[in-house]
């Protein structure tokens, strides 16, 4: 041995000393490296993992009617998600969990398979926050809640149409919700969180952008007219056994629409296993010929041309009359009336005579001025333009036809849009559904003194016509019944009928303005002035009460019996029936 | 030695709670703070876990406090066992050692954990068969040197015939396997071998061999040592084989030099796995940032550097049996702790090791505290020769001839 066995021994104690020194220094370095030097690119590293960036959801606007009553708002509810390859290791608690969820256990067995492999499964959404609270409370492994909003409309299926949905994601799918939906929704805002890698959020570290909550949407629909349009709709589409119905409600000054209802609805609130048929907002979406209605407006294009007066004779003859190959035809033969008798009795024959007297062109005029053929200025999504035909290709036949409104086709809002000329001495305005303070942009579309002429035919219409189920005691009614054959891919079918009414009230200054189509009533009774007229009626007796509204013909004024019943009506009182003329 | 001598034959015999004087307060001091710090940071990494495996944030906190009550009682035991007993016992240890670490692998008695049948079920208890063999290895081969100290340093054959048993062992524990306790095993022996005065060259070739043995073993099998030296660069792959080291080395990256704060830190939050167990050390680097690290890494330096002081202070008093078992000791502990400390820090491939007094584990804590028990029982015993003939010579060994061997 070279060195002394205790050199020897201490000699290797000191290596192995150093040694391990050495290494605790190496190891020192390092960290100071890590922890001083490259924590940037660590950080980074880190950031990258944990560091997410989420969606704060927008509060969506409360939709209100004018008088600011809810008609859609939004409510917090809770949405259960889960990663399925955590749930699946918990196979012993689904029952529970599906209980609580209130779905099938083979429901969530599918949902969990099929989502088998990846991060992410709704279990179910729009989850009562009570019961999603019970179910975060059980932290089963893989199942987390979060929170949404659920919209809730308090006026159920009275307003669904108007309002319309949204759909689970919040974002609007008919209706207004749809119309508005970039107002209503707002701007998600977003925030930066540190979530642990089970994906709950565990830290809010900064909010990039505060959530914007979406605009407030106010209608010119109110809802008190809306509830009474929809229970006496609704009760004549039943009564009559109709297939539809439609009526809309205008205030005549503005053009504001305070009522729109349909007739069959549906309960926006739980839309399980409902048809999209039901969604449709008819009064805007679905177009009839408007018959008889029309009339007011061959009459008003006649007067305003100077063409004739009200007490002009026009013969009607027996009932008959030829244009060519064509045969039109009154449903009586009324013989020689004047043009106000035209309007009251409804004589087609009459109609078709005065049309013929005006050009094409101002004819056309009139009805494109009123608005028919064109989409009003609501913007409601679906909404049908309707179809008014171009006067360079009318044939005499057609111009005769219009002037009892066959060959053209509106939607209920379109009908009750044009009454608002007669109503508001000439100025026709625009319908509209938002209320945002903007005067009405009337345009006059007749005189004044033309306006009053046919209020005044109107009026003797509901008095002693086909109207007079249209009748309101204390108040002086104007307004025009139809009843048209309903159109198949075959042509005009023989016994099916769409009934209208199209009227104002009070009539001497008129303040609401009205039109109802009940879509081929199956009880036998299908005239408008029979089935469309008392829906008029009933819903305006009690508008005119909640607007305080005062009654322009006091008892006693008017020796006409203010009830007139029913059963003493023979049908043929309310005959105003047009159709396809005949070859 | 001769002052301790001289304090003996003077003082009479200390109260009974002065007797403890003798057993090294650094050394005990170091253990205890390191063991401190480690309960409070294991359950700071361990707290998302135990809530939600559990449903008990404290869950790992009550047992690894369960395990220190035993290990601390443990290490009271083995502060009162004679080295003596444990020298005539060596043998019977290594016998103790290989049992366990064959039983394990019977199946039906081992139980297998993660694809390694790593425990013994022996009814209520769970062992785990490397940190049974762990201290029994060590005092085995304290036992040979000492019974073969002049061959050990001369001949081929004393020093082969320790590292065959050694390798049986290591055989052994990679048939579970377990190749971190294989490897720490290994070294230990092989540096008691060395401080033993084992010649150089020999040690040298030796380890030449054994190298070249596990290069073969790594090119057989491209794939392990691919997985191997992931931890080269992990941020090639960073998030599938680099994942765990780095989310490690995040975590130190966040720490920076005063840390996130105790109980802040992010990667125990699920990103970061074995937290509690092989990572504890990450933690600390996050959430008490280079600070901890460092004191961390000083503590352990300091506890090995004592231990091994007090084993160069046996030898001086001529108790070669307590030199080897002290550096045994400070080996294991030592390499232990630098190996864990290195994976978490990215400059040692990952592998299954737990860092002594920190790291969550039942077995391994005991297991450790009963070696701090005899460290302290060694110096106990070499700073009051009571316990050593008047020679000055302990009454159980033929001692090292340190007297009588004088420099040619």
């Amino acid at each position: 041995m070279a060195v002394a066995l205790p050199a020897l021994y201490r000699g290797r104690r000191y290596s192995v000393q150093l040694l391990f020194t050495a290494i605790a220094v190496l190891m020192s370095l390092r960290a100071v490296d890590l922890q001083l030097r490259d924590h940037e690119f660590l950080q980074n590293h880190g950031d990258a993992r944990y560091l997410r960036v989420v969606e704060i959801p927008a509060h969506r606007g409360v939709i209100s009617d004018r008088n600011g009553e809810p008609l859609a708002i939004s409510t917090p509810v809770s949405s259960v998600w889960a990663n399925p390859r955590r749930l699946a290791l918990a196979e012993g608690q689904w029952r529970q969990l599906a209980q609580w969820l209130s779905i099938g256990v083979d429901n969530l067995k599918e949902l969990v398979a099929a989502r088998q492999g990846r991060d992410f499964v709704y279990l179910r959404r729009q989850v009562e926050p009570a019961q999603a609270a019970i179910i975060a409370a059980a932290r089963l492994p893989g199942v987390y809640v979060d929170r949404e909003y659920h919209r809730y409309y308090p006026a159920g299926e009275v307003t669904a149409h108007v309002v319309g949905f949204t759909n689970v994601d919040d974002s609007g799918q008919e209706g207004m919700e749809l119309a508005y939906n970039g107002v209503l929704q707002g701007t998600p805002g977003s925030k930066q969180v540190i979530k642990d890698r089970l994906g709950r959020v565990v830290e809010n570290v900064e909010s990039l952008r505060a959530a914007v909550p979406g605009e407030d949407l106010t209608l010119t629909i109110d809802k008190r007219l809306q509830y009474i349009a929809y229970r006496e709709l609704k009760a004549a589409v039943i009564n009559h056994r109709a297939q539809a119905g439609s009526m809309v409600i205008l205030d005549a000054r503005s053009g504001e629409v305070l009522a729109m209802v349909n007739q069959p609805s549906y309960n926006p609130n739980n839309r399980t296993s409902l048809q999209g048929e039901l969604y449709r907002n008819r009064a805007v979406t679905d177009v009839y010929e408007p018959g008889s209605t029309l009339k007011a407006f061959t009459i008003a294009a006649a007067l305003d041309a100077g063409e004739v007066t009200p007490t002009t004779p026009i013969d009607t003859g027996n009932g008959v009359f030829e244009i060519g190959p064509y045969k039109v035809r009154d449903t009586h033969p009324f013989g020689r009336l004047d043009v106000t008798g035209v309007v009251v009795k409804s004589s087609n024959v009459g109609a078709a005579k005065i049309a013929l007297s005006l050009e094409p062109e101002t004819f056309w005029r009139m009805l494109s001025k009123v608005g028919f053929g064109a989409p009003t200025a609501t913007g409601f999504p679906g909404e049908a333009a309707g179809r008014l035909p171009d006067y360079h290709h009318w044939r005499e036949i057609e111009q005769a036809t219009l002037a009892f409104g066959y060959g053209l086709s509106v939607t209920t809002l379109q009908l009750a849009q044009a009454y608002t000329a007669v109503a508001n001495d000439g100025v026709w305005v625009p319908a509209s559904l938002v209320r945002n303070g903007r005067p009405p942009d009337g345009d006059t579309v007749m005189s004044a003194a033309t306006a009053e002429q046919v209020r005044a035919m109107l009026e003797g219409v509901v008095r002693s016509g086909t109207g007079r189920l249209a009748r309101i005691p204390g108040y002086r009614v104007a307004g025009k019944t139809g009843t048209v054959h309903k159109v198949n891919t075959q042509g005009y079918e023989e016994d099916r009928y769409v009934a209208l009414f199209a009227g104002m009230v009070p009539a001497s200054r008129p303040r609401l303005v009205a039109a109802v189509i009940i879509d081929d009533p199956g009880d036998g009774e299908y005239f408008g002035g029979q089935i469309a007229a008392p829906v008029f009626s009933n819903v305006m007796r009690e508008a005119l009460r909640l607007l305080n509204i005062p009654p322009d013909d006091p008892p006693g004024r008017n020796e006409q019996p203010l009830y007139t019943y029913i059963s003493t009506n023979s049908p043929e009182m309310f005959d105003d029936r047009g159709g396809q003329p005949e070859r | 030695m001769t002052a301790a001598l001289a304090m003996d034959r003077v003082a009479p015999p200390p109260a009974r709670w002065l007797a403890y004087r003798d057993h090294d307060p650094w050394i005990l001091g170091a253990a205890v703070v390191l063991a401190c710090l480690g309960v409070v940071m294991m359950t700071s990494a361990s707290i998302t876990l135990a809530d939600k495996n559990y449903g008990d944030p404290f869950y790992f906190l009550w047992r690894q406090l369960t395990a220190l009550g035993i290990g601390a009682a443990l290490a009271l035991w083995a502060m009162h066992v004679p080295l003596h007993f444990l020298q005539r016992m060596s043998s019977a240890f290594l016998l103790l050692g290989i049992l366990a670490l064959i039983l394990v692998l019977i199946p039906g008695i081992g139980r297998e954990v993660n694809g390694s049948l790593r425990w013994l079920q022996l009814g209520p208890l769970s062992l785990q068969a490397s940190e049974v063999a762990k201290p029994c290895v060590v005092l085995y081969l304290a036992g040979y040197l000492v019974r073969h100290s002049d061959q050990v340093r001369e001949k081929f054959i004393g020093f082969i015939k320790p590292i065959g048993v050694l390798t049986l062992i290591a055989g052994l524990l990679l048939l579970e396997p377990d190749y971190g306790a294989a490897a720490v095993l290994f070294a230990t022996c092989l540096g008691m071998l060395f401080l033993a005065g084992v010649s150089l060259p020999r040690f040298i070739s030796w380890g030449l061999v054994a190298l070249s043995a596990l290069a073969a073993l790594a090119l057989l099998a491209p794939y392990r040592l691919a997985r191997l030296m992931a931890f080269v660069d992990p941020w090639s792959d960073p998030y599938d084989s680099g994942f765990q080291l780095t989310q490690s080395l995040i975590a130190f990256g966040r720490g920076e030099l005063t840390g996130v704060g105790l109980g802040a830190g992010i990667q125990k939050l699920f990103y970061l796995p074995e937290v509690h167990t092989d990572f504890v050390f990450a933690v600390i680097g996050e959430e008490l940032g280079l600070a901890g690290t460092l004191t961390v890494i000083a503590l352990f330096l300091f506890l090995m550097w004592r231990i091994l002081l007090l084993g160069g202070e046996a030898l001086k008093a001529g108790a070669a049996f307590h030199a080897h078992a002290a550096n045994g000791v400070a080996l294991l502990l030592g390499l232990q702790a630098f190996i864990n400390i290195g994976v978490n820090i990215g400059v040692l491939p990952t592998k299954g090791l737990t860092l002594p007094f920190i790291s969550y584990g039942a077995n391994s804590m005991v297991i450790t505290c009963a070696m701090l028990g005899l460290v302290l029982r060694i110096a106990h015993e070499i700073r009051r020769p009571v316990h050593l003939p008047a020679t000055g010579r302990p009454v159980s060994a033929p001692a090292i001839k340190i007297a009588e061997d004088p420099t040619p």
